[in-house]
């Protein structure tokens, strides 16, 4: 046997599904940060992701066996999170509850250098983002956070790019009218 | 009101023109968008380093809670009773996937029951049904089904093709219950089994399903 780094995914889903459970966590540490951002943004807040990605994870284990393509372990397990994080959102709207403001302290508005109205900006999008449709944020998210094309997006999330586009441009929309006094 | 972006500016910021590329009146509204987009924080997100330990202690409990479970699905006696189940299949415009069939047969009989006991027979557990299945895929290579029962290993059951007629048969053993499966066709395309009942994967895709039954289960 290899290093863990070695280890291909499907050669670790494989290990698992035979028994060896605690192989399991060299697919935690591989997908754990790369996953982070994504949940962090699509959700506002580092704790309720950290629920999500590790909510995902354990599911993804329950249901290792179904997973048809192990070589494609990260997509799979992408789509596991990304039906976490719209049913957290939904619940959160339902809910009428707010996503977490994060950590606002960042400069004094008396900075001359523009730092306050970069993190002020960067606030209100935080914010504007918020009240994009889960579907909106999340190829927001992915095209200018994560910084995937189109085409990678819809490989991971099954929709066209057409589609996809149309997403976009509607978000961009709404976040032109979100974001109008800070731009 | 149209308060939304200029078609060019949006293909602006989604990288397919350039600022300089826009018309002029554009460049200011352009400008304005990539300050908007600008604003994205893209700072890395840290999860607390209890993380990793957390999410294998609940994969570590789940696993035994798996394990418990099969070892009373294991030990649980049943009655198995011969059934067969068969689907006409038909073959639809000559597309890829066509037509199948399933036939459940039993493959041995339950163990004979134990004389002389002054009450019910004791049948003990055997659940080997063999299912078969059928794939209809003219100009195929090679065709395997690939499902929950083999860990949807895509070369652990190939299909034989009778002839050349386009049809692909093989008949696996499969333990009593219900079984995803999917069949792949030249080693890449996954195709559901048209003769029989699908359900969403849960992940955007479709499975086919099969039911291998034991009515009469009892626990004795």
């Amino acid at each position: 046997m290899g290093l863990e780094g070695e280890a291909t995914d499907a050669e670790v889903v494989r290990a698992v599904l035979a028994g060896d459970v605690e192989r399991y966590a060299v697919l935690v540490r591989r997908y754990r940060d790369r996953y982070a951002r994504y949940a962090s943004r699509m959700l506002g807040s580092a704790d309720v992701a950290e629920d999500a990605v590790q909510d995902a994870m354990v599911r993804a284990f329950d249901r290792l066996a179904d997973c048809r393509e192990p070589d494609k372990f990260a997509g799979w397990l992408f789509l596991i999170l990304r039906n976490r994080c719209f049913a957290e959102r939904r619940r959160q709207q339902r809910e009428g509850r707010p996503l977490e403001p994060g950590d606002d302290r960042i400069a004094a508005p008396d900075r001359p250098d523009g730092v306050y109205e970069d993190a002020e900006r960067m606030r209100a999008l935080k914010r504007a983002l918020e009240r994009l449709t889960p579907e909106q944020r999340e190829v927001f998210v992915m095209k200018h956070v994560e910084g995937l094309a189109y085409e990678e997006i819809g490989q991971l999330t099954g929709a066209t790019v057409a589609s996809l586009k149309m997403r976009m441009h509607r978000a961009y929309d709404r976040l032109r009218v979100l974001m109008k006094e800070h731009v | 009101m149209n308060t939304g972006y200029h078609p060019l500016v949006k293909r602006v910021l989604g990288g397919e023109l350039s600022l300089a590329e826009l018309p002029p009146e554009l460049h200011a509204e352009g400008e304005e968008a990539l300050r908007l987009v600008g604003a994205v924080d893209r700072t890395a997100v840290a999860f607390s380093p209890e993380f990793e330990q957390r999410v294998m202690a609940a994969v570590r409990r789940h696993a035994a809670a798996h394990g418990r479970r099969a070892w009373r699905w294991l030990n649980t006696p049943r009655d198995v009773q011969v059934r067969l189940r068969v689907r006409p299949w038909a073959v639809w415009g000559g597309a890829l996937a066509a037509a199948a069939a399933l036939v459940l047969l039993l493959s041995r009989p339950a163990a004979a029951p134990e004389p002389g006991t002054g009450g019910e027979a004791r049948v003990v557990a055997r659940d080997s049904v063999f299912v078969r299945f059928v794939l209809y895929a003219p100009g195929a290579h090679r065709v395997a089904v690939a499902g929950n029962f083999n860990q949807w290993d895509r070369s652990a059951a190939l299909l034989v093709p009778a002839g050349t007629s386009g049809v692909w048969t093989t008949t696996l053993a499969l333990p009593v219950g219900q079984h995803q499966y999917a069949f792949v066709v030249d080693g890449a395309r996954w195709v559901v089994d048209p003769a029989a009942p699908a359900v969403d994967d849960g992940f955007g895709r479709r499975n086919s399903l099969v039911a291998v039954t034991a009515p009469g289960a009892r626990v004795l």
